[in-house]
């Protein structure tokens, strides 16, 4: 205060007065603080110091003091003395004097205030720093939402905090991190809740300043006392703002109102808070997500391990057989047995549906049919008890499956089969004549009479055997018309000369030209065979 | 895909405009189901605006049939167009339903 100093030297110089500023900086009542004098004695007392357009004259013994009030923000006084009797000179360069003072006054009192207030900024800054460093590095946001509150809370002086989240399942606010109130229990709030202000703030997306005096809301009495803000955690997508919680701060410190300024400091962090959640879900979902391809990637492959080799019944048989899923995991597939005296099993199926349950009645029904094949000569006696095996498990989920089993019987030239409501399987003679074996019955599960099996010549030098599921035949092009029957046997027919996986390779080619790049929705199965 | 159900005498007729497929096929077989519940015995389903049905939906109808049938009453299905009736027969399905040409006959049937 060195500039105050010399202008009240000058005073003196010009007066032959001391003269002293003392300021109040706290509450009425609270010491006086000493600005600048040309000497200093000890603070005036409280009883000296006269209100604003009064002065006070005091007699000590040192000698007569001037005690005169400034205006101003804050309350100071300018003592003046011991001056001579004469008070002409003194009151003349007080004229002078007293405004140049308030002035100085007024301006330290700016400057400090913009200290005060850069050095809030400065401690806003560092919060919003920690609290990214705290965010950034958890992905659990339970695990720093205590310590972002701590931070919060210290910066706008406040006793109590809580940082509630919406969780889904109860449709409540629940706390997962509070400060003060120790002692008094807490439990989630439900978001229709009529007086907590955190549910209010959570419904209408709008911050609140709550004074003292307001209705404390039971279930809010351990993170309230007195005035309280309460701010939304809000996630802003393309389509608005989702609200994710609340922020709620309470007892402050000072005693004194929330401001503007606290309330948009907690809103930055609030948003900070928001932008986390979401990452943390984000990070989660896509965790899910990818052990759920995992999952699915392993069911596919143990499901494809199911599926045998073609070479398995090589060399009486010459067989081309493929599923593909049109999901990691479907409902079709096939089986090659070999059988007693040089004969040969083959089967199609199709599980209605996708997905999961499709997969395990297929499993199911596979291994069953593996079984069965080797128990009875008759196709359509194999299917049925192959239905029987598996009924429970239809009847339950509600799906069915379409069966198609025949055996070449080589040595006998024959070829015996029963159908359970497969649609698609034919014979192709070596003169490429196409005989459609067709279904003696619907799928298995939806009916519970026995088929019969029926049987047909088989010419070791040339026919071939040739199944397929409505994967093919229900294929699309981009005008989403079906690709049909038709084409495939015409393309089938037309290669019937060459080997099975040759003609598998042209009907692929066919499927591929003609779905080009339409999503296939459906399993597809194909399986040729040459015995 | 949407399914309308209307009354006309003592049958509940059924309308499956799109497709019958996977993804609505729970929503057809809650519908009639209700209708059971309620007492309705008779039922049609009017396949007149239908292009498509998926072996899921297959599996509904099957299972609709079996429901009604439990409780005194029966299914018939009517105006299958030439893909569906080949798929039918194929699948050999056409031996588990009453299936009518026109919903005039289908009615008149019952």
């Amino acid at each position: 205060m060195s500039d105050l100093r010399e202008v009240l030297a000058a005073f003196r110089d010009a007066t032959e007065c001391d003269a002293a500023v003392w300021r109040r900086e706290g509450a009425p009542g609270s010491p006086l603080k000493f600005v600048a004098g040309t000497a200093q004695r000890p603070a005036p007392p409280n009883e000296w110091l006269p209100s604003i357009g009064d002065e006070h004259d005091q007699e000590t013994a040192l000698g007569r003091l001037i005690i005169i009030p400034l205006g101003g923000q804050r309350p100071a006084w300018i003592i003046v003395g011991p001056c001579p009797a004469d008070r002409t000179e003194v009151d003349r360069y007080l004229k002078f004097v007293r405004p140049v003072v308030v002035q100085y006054l007024q301006n330290t009192m700016e400057v400090e205030h913009a200290a005060n207030e850069l050095a809030e900024r400065y401690e806003e800054i560092n919060l919003l720093y920690s609290i990214s460093e705290i965010l950034g590095r958890t992905v659990s946001l339970e695990h720093g939402a205590a310590t972002i509150l701590k931070e919060v809370s210290e910066t706008v002086g406040a006793h109590r905090g809580s940082i509630l989240i919406h969780d889904h399942t109860t449709e409540s606010l629940q706390v997962i991190a509070r400060i003060g109130g120790e002692g008094i229990p807490t439990s989630p709030i439900a978001l229709d809740d009529g007086c907590s202000v955190g549910a209010h703030v959570f419904r209408t997306l709008r911050s609140v300043i709550v004074d003292t005096g307001e209705m404390v809301c039971e279930a809010e009495r351990a993170y309230r006392h007195g005035a309280m803000l309460t701010v939304p955690i809000l996630w802003t997508a393309q389509h608005g703002s989702e609200p994710l919680g609340v922020v709620n701060l309470s007892d402050r410190r000072s005693g004194q109102a929330f401001t503007a300024g606290d309330l948009k400091l907690v809103t930055a962090i609030a948003s900070q808070i928001g932008a986390a959640i979401q990452n943390a879900r984000l990070v989660r979902q896509s965790l899910d997500q990818q052990r759920l391809q995992q999952e699915m990637q392993l069911a596919h492959d143990l499901q494809m391990k199911l599926l045998p080799d073609a070479a398995h019944v090589a060399p009486e048989a010459v067989v081309f057989a493929r599923v593909v899923p049109a999901e990691d995991v479907g409902g079709d597939f096939y089986n090659l047995y070999r059988l007693p005296g040089n004969r040969i099993g083959v089967m199609i199926g199709d599980v209605s549906g996708h997905g999961y349950e499709a997969a395990l009645i297929m499993a199911l029904t596979m291994s069953a049919s593996a079984i069965h094949a080797q128990g009875t000569d008759d196709p359509a006696e194999m299917l049925r008890r192959l239905y029987m095996s598996v009924k429970e498990e239809l009847t339950t989920t509600e799906m069915f499956v379409s069966a198609f089993y025949a055996v070449v019987d080589r040595e006998a030239g024959r070829l015996r089969f029963g159908n359970m409501g497969h649609p698609h399987a034919f014979v192709i003679s070596k003169d490429g004549d196409v005989t459609r074996l067709e279904a003696g019955g619907p799928p298995l599960g939806m009916a519970d009479e026995a088929p019969r099996s029926e049987s047909l010549a088989w010419n070791v030098d040339g026919d071939i055997l040739l199944l397929l599921t409505d994967g093919i035949t229900d294929a699309r092009n981009g005008d989403g018309v079906r690709l049909d029957e038709e084409p495939v046997l015409a393309c089938v027919r037309e290669h019937r000369h060459e080997t099975p996986s040759e003609i598998a390779a042209r009907v692929f080619a066919l499927l591929d030209e003609y779905t080009a790049d339409v999503p296939r929705l459906d399993d597809l199965t194909l399986v040729i065979l040459k015995s | 895909m949407s399914f309308t159900i209307r009354k006309q005498g003592e049958i509940v007729v059924v309308d499956v405009e799109g497709q019958l497929i996977v993804g609505n096929r729970q929503e057809l077989k809650q519908k009639v189901l209700d209708e059971l519940e309620r007492g309705e015995k008779k039922f049609l389903i009017d396949f007149a605006q239908t292009g498509y049905i998926d072996s899921s939906g297959l599996g509904v109808l099957v299972s609709l049939s079996k429901k009604i049938r439990e409780q005194g009453g029966e299914l018939r299905l009517a105006n299958l167009n030439d893909d569906l009736r080949t798929l039918f027969e194929l699948t050999k399905l056409d031996t588990l339903f009453q299936i009518s040409d026109t919903r005039e006959r289908a009615l008149s049937s019952f």
